[in-house]
């Protein structure tokens, strides 16, 4: 297997696709799964485009990208360590700290911009804090090995402290030329965040899914005894995935400074929606794995639903129970498909 | 179609109005309830299309003038579109986009951070959106229907002020000094106290949160009453909005420090319930008419939209509820 993955060439790979044969029964109903979801998603976007207006124009799907671009980036970032850390929820990888890292990289590009730094200086101080929230996991897991469940939850408490005590929990308005381009519409009319989420997910897309890199990640997640026996750096992985989390949670520090025109309080609350659709990612793939574009399909399928939901005007009470109700019943049958596949 | 519908809007509010007539004739009604039907009768907002957007429905107030919005926009006969992002910014910043994609008739924002929701409501705008505000000035709204926070602020600082006996240490929660009604109240205590000398904002101001208000609130004052166990070394604590005064009003208490007056703004229905106890240390609340003021802001889009000129701010009375008229204040506020 090692030598499998070594040499594999840089193209595309689905993952695991030679280290275990499912049953013919699992792998029918895996793919029902898969379909499934797809058709469940093409359905709602034909749905919604029959009975809610404005719904297909281009300005509505360009709101609809650009408001993803947040909750993506993130989902994106946890995605990563998803796939470094194996999908069981409890002792897999997860990293709770990100939206708080989301905030607190916020706080620090917006107070950089308020004591008049420049775009740069601003830019450089948001990624370098998400990175080093990265790093800080990547110590609590790999060195001190601390289940990530706890050790994320450390840290979130830690970095969500920081913010209060950074911006003492008020807003800290801020508008940069950086900003202004990133909140307003570029070519067609779009948001310029949709372009951005577009751009950032090719990119990250390119590195998880078809650099040496981003199968080890696999590996490593998937049977780690396995990687290491093949001689992988399966320590050097894993921190490397928490620390592109933390990347992650710094570039949506910027993004969510150009949305809301500063930076504000109560980013915790993107952390379960972000886990959520993170999670869900795995039924937009064709193996059932994180992937990143799964994750950015599963980011606008959310999207979509409350935009849809906004335009028929359904109460946005009903919003969140019939998310949640969709994410249990697709989160419940891939958990059942993959322990008939184990 | 729009014609149609204002052609049968005219039938339907006629014959409202004869039933008015006929009603108020056989009934024996007195003459003022059927001129107030006639005239309200003018308002309408039939086929409209009226999108309120509020920044949460947690709090009585924002709860109170969201609902009696949706209300009054049906009542006159228009199809309100309703969006409440649960005080997340993020959620209000994209549903604001979304209804400048749908393309109302008008945007009606309760409450918000101006500096989070300004340049969407300016979007609005250059969309061709008129834009009403509820409770926060902007320059991009056309009016906005709001108490009259420099007399909420300046009716609060006196009955402290004389409440205290015009002198002691008062305790300040400033956490949001960035949202416009807080401020206002903040200042008008400032001006104030500036000339009773011997009143005194201690230092440094305490901070309010949300969420985890009333906890907050509660902690910080048992921190600061430990820290000053002298009685008659705070007189009052004040805050911009009733939440704060609520936690502190418990510490005070819990901390057997009653000599202690708290004081806030929004008639939250738990706070007059302090008030009203003449052995709670709640001294008064200011209690806005939030139901009166959501009727008044759908009323200004209908005259809005019939061509009318509206003023830049429409000011809905607010009502001090102190320990002596604290019944009366909650009766005509529909509560207890």
């Amino acid at each position: 297997m090692s030598v499998d993955i070594q040499l594999a060439p840089v193209i595309h790979f689905e993952p695991g696709l030679s280290t275990s044969k499912p049953s013919r029964g699992g792998n029918l109903a895996a793919g029902a799964l898969r379909a499934g979801s797809l058709v469940a998603f093409v359905t709602i976007l034909l749905v919604f485009s029959l009975t809610a207006p404005y719904f297909l124009s281009v300005g509505n799907i360009g709101n609809v990208l650009g408001q993803s671009a947040i909750s993506g980036v993130l989902a994106i970032g946890l995605t990563i360590v998803l796939i470094a850390g194996g999908s069981n929820v409890v002792t897999g990888g997860i990293d709770l700290s990100l939206a708080a890292n989301m905030g607190l990289s916020a706080a620090v590009y917006a107070t950089a911009a308020q004591l008049g730094y420049g775009d740069a200086t601003a830019v450089a101080g948001a990624l370098l804090t998400g990175l080093l929230i990265g790093a800080i996991n990547a110590i609590a897991v790999v060195g001190a090995g601390i289940v990530p469940l706890l050790a994320t939850l450390a840290v979130m408490n830690i970095v969500a402290g920081l913010e209060l005590v950074l911006t003492q929990n008020t807003v800290i308005p801020a508008s940069t030329p950086l900003l202004t381009d990133l909140s307003s519409s570029g070519p067609l009319g779009i948001p310029a965040l949709a372009y951005v989420l577009l751009v950032f997910t090719l990119i990250a897309a390119a590195i998880v899914q078809h650099t040496p890199a981003g199968l080890r990640l696999y590996a490593v997640g998937e049977f780690p005894d396995a990687a290491r026996a093949a001689g992988l750096p399966v320590r050097r992985l894993v921190a490397g995935a928490f620390m592109a989390s933390g990347f992650c949670g710094g570039v949506a520090g910027v993004l969510s400074v150009s949305n809301l025109s500063g930076s504000t309080t109560g980013s915790g609350e993107m952390l379960l929606p972000v886990v959520v659709t993170a999670l869900l990612g795995s039924v937009f793939s064709r193996r059932l794995v994180p992937t990143v574009i799964g994750t950015l399909l599963s980011t606008l399928f959310v999207g979509f639903l409350v935009n849809g939901f906004q335009l028929l005007n359904i109460s946005s009470v009903l919003v969140s129970g019939v998310q949640g109700l969709l994410i249990l019943l697709v989160v419940s049958a891939t958990t059942l498909l993959r322990r008939q596949e184990a | 179609m729009t014609q149609d519908k204002a052609v049968q809007g005219v039938g339907r509010r006629d014959l409202l109005k004869l039933s008015a007539v006929a009603g108020a004739a056989i009934a024996g009604a007195s003459l003022i309830g059927s001129r107030t039907a006639a005239a309200e009768g003018e308002l309408s907002l039939k086929g409209k299309r009226i999108a309120i957007s509020a920044t949460g429905t947690d709090h009585f107030f924002d709860l109170q003038a969201y609902n009696a919005q949706i209300e009054e926009v049906k009542r006159l006969g228009g199809e309100p579109i309703a969006v409440d992002a649960g005080r997340n910014d993020g959620k209000l910043v994209s549903q604001l986009q979304t209804l400048i994609a749908q393309k109302p008739d008008a945007i009606v924002q309760i409450l918000g951070t101006l500096s989070v929701i300004d340049p969407w409501l300016k979007k609005a705008r250059d969309a061709g959106i008129p834009v009403l505000t509820v409770d926060v000035g902007s320059t991009n709204s056309i009016n906005n229907t709001t108490s009259d926070n420099w007399g909420i602020g300046k009716d609060l600082a006196l009955q402290l002020v004389s409440d205290i006996g015009g002198e002691g240490n008062i305790v300040v929660f400033n956490g949001f000094y960035g949202v416009t009604p807080c401020a206002i109240r903040y200042d008008q205590l400032v001006n104030v106290v500036k000339y009773f000398p011997k009143v005194k904002i201690l230092e440094p101001e305490l901070r309010d949160v949300i969420p985890n208000t009333v906890q907050d609130a509660f902690t910080q004052i048992t921190a600061l009453l430990n820290k000053y166990p002298e009685k008659g070394s705070i007189k009052a604590i004040w805050s911009a909005w009733d939440i704060p005064q609520l936690g502190a009003t418990q510490a005070v208490a819990a901390a057997g420090r009653t000599e202690i007056l708290t004081y806030g703004v929004d008639g939250s229905p738990e706070v007059l319930q302090l008030v009203a106890d003449p052995n709670s240390p709640a001294g008064a609340d200011v209690a806005q008419q939030p139901a009166e003021i959501g009727r008044t802001a759908i009323q200004n889009v209908a005259r809005l939209l019939a061509g009318q000129t509206l003023p830049r701010e429409t000011y809905v009375p607010a009502l001090i509820a102190n320990k002596a008229n604290v019944n009366e204040v909650s009766k005509k506020l529909g509560i207890g």
